[in-house]
């Protein structure tokens, strides 16, 4: 059987009903259909990466429920389209059975203004209590460049606490760091949390509206600010997307430079996610190590490719910087220097009791938590789940580079921690084979790609980054420019499980259990 | 325990003695007006209108402002003269938007539709040193010795936040200049603030503010902190600017700004170094 062949007969439906174009298969069905055939993708060992609707009353007379999900045995992705009629402006939530489609069925309804039918909780998740009814910024004839009025009424209530001494502390969304806001409610009985309820959406800066209408050499600029700490991610996944609008093949050299990018991102979030892990339990020898080695790879980055965060170095059909000879040696001497600091930092914060007290066992997700939640990335490899689309989903030079994708069991901040100390690793191996590549490629860095696209074409761009899986689809309009990109950063469907891994720990330990997902504010919220 | 104390000691000091007058890859675009010819194409390609050209009656003009500039060099590819380059000075802060936007003119003749270059219009507002003085009277010396620095990002992509937080390594080491970042608003005499301010922050922004003693400084950070950046101002998302909240003392410009950059702006809002802003021209 082909693989099309093979989903078609898993999902009971013709196989001449599904179409396939560059890796993405997609399914249009009716609305009443959704739930079913979610079920039957699980089934198949689907993972739902995104969720989301398109306005398409203008052309179409119609919205559109999209369903994303990841086939890893097939090494395929499918989408599922369902029209939602514009009078009715609902759907069939599949939340109930498929909890990863919870935020993202709030979100459309948030969005567009589809209610999602039979969801376990439709209530807001993207916009505050201060945002009116009726006004749905990624509905089309929402013009979104002008200041929306605040309404008053009721505060979003809290769930209630009851019980002697048993209390709430609220926190955020200024916190006392140097880190994102978002606000989290704690129900605590003395220092043990009972739950955690979480607000986010207070850095949404209406980054999908902005990309409408544009072009994609400015929206490349838009997703490099997605996250600050995953430019190179989101960059890659917004190419990849247009490239496959455009037809566009990247050259060999381009592959291989791109596989070095992002895994140099991977390499300095993972070392200052270590050292801020040694911060949040005051263990301040291995925390200003791993500060000077973030700061010695984010210079090696600036003497390379100009660039500390690594911005500007991606391009649509291609990379804008080269690694010539020079530069190559210049990242294997540091590499090779950085690899034995780095032993040296892991043995060190595993050696010390006063570490290993704190980590261990602290902030369990256990692996069918994590499984039912649909977590992603680090923090799903960590509970156990095997995912990665650097294998399951091979873009650019991954199809021909060799590595492992650790897995821990434990579901703990020990194993978050071992997991990015196991893929420093890991990146070291595939940095190392991406610099072999690039010297064996010809010179050619980009393709060029034409600034009009073709017309009302649509694409998925993914790619596996430091934090997980990024997903951007986009579609163009009649023009040929950019009609909506839908960006999924792996905090989205991450977030969740924090909630879930934190109660039964006490309130000291929220900020070492927070940091061991760092889990991103502004990809969540953009 | 040992041998920590030995491999510490081995490592000696990390931090750098002058962290200044590093030059960057890609700093600022700066312009030969010589060979501009005030074709505008640099302003289309700008993602952030840092560039903006505009064109009346036999007049053009371009202005460059430093605190929309993302830095993403699309002006200097796109320039058909090839006139636009980039410094490779980034240590730059202001005191106001003003400050750090030049606008260069040019007379059209009508006949051939040529530009020739009239010259840089003058500043508009408050000079460096006038604004300068303002800030000192204001603050009245109480801060130059120690300053408690209150971080708020009022919608910042994380980015302008990992370059903050670099500060503190052990390589820029900001607590040697009496610069400690503290928990609260209450015990802070300065407030850096990351944009754009989005409207879900723009209330905790204000109460942030007002929760700071008086006189308190506040520091816009960033191409997003100083102008709203790549997300715009007014939108349904996005206020903008970080002055368009509260009153802003010093402009950090940058995508993100580096380090360096970010010291530079806390030790002029201290009046421990003179702000200065290269002209867009060469």
């Amino acid at each position: 059987m082909t693989p099309i062949e093979t989903v078609a007969s898993a999902l009971g439906v013709n196989s001449w009903a599904i179409r396939e174009r560059a890796g993405e298969l997609l399914l249009e069905t009716q609305p009443a259909a959704l739930s079913g055939l979610a079920d039957r993708t699980a089934a198949l060992g689907g993972r739902l990466m995104s969720l989301f609707a398109t306005d398409e009353r203008s052309d179409a007379g119609r919205f559109v429920v999209h369903h994303v999900w990841s086939l890893p045995a097939q090494h395929l992705f499918l989408r599922i389209a369902a029209p939602i009629d514009p009078e009715a402006a609902a759907f069939p939530s599949i939340a109930a059975a498929h909890p990863s489609a919870n935020w993202f069925e709030r979100e459309v309804m948030d969005f567009f203004g589809l209610v999602p039918l039979a969801h376990p909780n439709p209530a807001r998740v993207a916009h505050h209590d201060d945002w009116p009814d009726g006004a749905w910024p990624l509905r089309k004839d929402f013009r979104g460049d002008a200041p929306v009025p605040r309404v008053g009424g009721e505060f979003h209530p809290f769930r209630p606490v009851t019980g002697e001494g048993v209390f709430q502390v609220p926190v955020g969304p200024v916190h006392a760091g140097v880190i994102e806001p978002g606000h989290f409610r704690f129900g605590v009985a003395g220092e043990p949390v009972l739950y955690l309820q979480v607000r986010l959406f207070y850095v949404h800066k209406g980054t999908e509206k902005r990309f409408e209408r544009q072009s994609w050499r400015r929206g490349l600029f838009l997703a490099e600010s997605v996250s600050g700490d995953t430019s190179v991610g989101h960059a890659l996944a917004f190419a990849h997307a247009i490239e496959r609008i455009a037809g566009t093949a990247v050259p060999p050299r381009a592959s291989a430079v791109r596989v070095a990018l992002l895994e140099l991102e991977r390499l300095y979030n993972h070392t200052a996610d270590i050292g801020a892990l040694a911060t949040d339990v005051a263990f301040t020898v291995p925390a200003s190590r791993a500060q000077a080695l973030r700061e010695g790879l984010v210079r090696l980055q600036d003497h390379v490719f100009g660039t500390r965060l690594l911005r500007g170095t991606v391009a649509v059909g291609g990379v804008k910087s080269d690694l010539p000879p020079a530069a190559r040696d210049r990242l294997r001497d540091h590499l090779r220097v950085f690899e034995k600091a780095f032993d040296e930092l892991i043995t060190l914060l595993i050696d010390a009791g006063t570490f290993t007290d704190r980590v261990d066992g602290t902030g369990v997700l256990g692996t069918q938590a994590a499984r039912d939640l649909g977590v992603v990335g680090i923090a799903a490899r960590a509970s156990g789940i095997d995912a990665d689309f650097r294998r399951d989903h091979p873009s650019d030079a991954y199809d021909v580079v060799r590595f492992n994708v650790p897995v821990e069991p434990g579901g703990d901040v020990r194993a978050r921690l071992m997991i990015r100390a196991r893929e420093v690793e890991q990146s070291l191996r595939i940095l190392d084979q991406a610099i072999d590549l690039v010297a064996a490629t010809p010179e050619a860095l980009a393709t060029p790609v034409p600034d009009v696209l073709p017309p009302r074409a649509s694409a998925l761009g993914w790619t596996e980054g430091w934090r997980g899986p990024i997903t951007h689809w986009i579609a163009t309009d009649a023009q040929g420019r950019i009609d909506r990109v839908k960006i999924t950063d792996p905090s989205f469907l991450n977030w969740p499980a924090l909630v879930d891994a934190v109660p039964g720990n006490i309130i000291p330990d929220f900020p070492v259990i927070n940091k061991s997902f760092n889990l991103s504010y502004s990809g969540n919220d953009r | 325990m040992f041998g920590i104390l030995a491999r510490s000691l081995k490592t000696g000091v990390l931090t750098e003695s002058d962290p200044f007058g590093t030059r960057a890859a890609f700093g600022f675009p700066v312009i030969d007006f010589s060979a501009c010819t005030a074709c505008g194409e640099c302003a289309k390609v700008c993602p952030t209108g840092a560039i903006l050209a505009t064109d009346a009656a036999g007049v053009k003009t371009l202005t460059v402002s430093y605190a929309a500039c993302i830095q993403c060099r699309e002006c200097v590819v796109r320039c058909p003269e090839g006139a636009i380059a980039v410094s490779s000075e980034i240590e730059i802060a202001a005191y106001t938007r003003g400050q750090l936007a030049r606008t260069v003119s040019f007379d059209v003749d009508p006949a051939t539709g040529r530009s020739t270059l009239r010259g840089l219009e003058p500043e508009i507002g408050p000079g460096l040193a006038q604004s300068a003085a303002r800030l000192r009277e204001r603050i009245h010396g109480r801060l130059g010795r120690s300053l408690h620095v209150r971080q708020v990002d009022a919608g910042s992509c994380n980015g302008c936040e990992l370059e903050i937080a670099a500060t503190t390594n052990p390589i820029y080491d900001l607590e040697r200049y009496g610069i400690h970042l503290v928990a609260s608003p209450r015990h802070a005499d300065l407030l850096l603030v990351t944009g754009p301010v989005t409207r879900n922050m723009e209330i905790a922004l204000r109460r942030t503010y007002d929760a700071a003693p008086d006189p308190r400084v506040v520091v816009a950070v960033g191409a997003c902190g100083c102008s709203g950046g790549l997300f715009g101002e007014g939108t349904y998302a996005s206020v903008g600017g970080v002055d368009r909240v509260v009153p802003v003392d010093v402009y950090i410009p940058g995508c993100p700004p580096r380090p360096q950059a970010i010291l530079n702006g806390l030790l002029i809002a201290m009046d421990r170094r003179e702000a200065r802003v290269p002209a867009p021209n060469r």
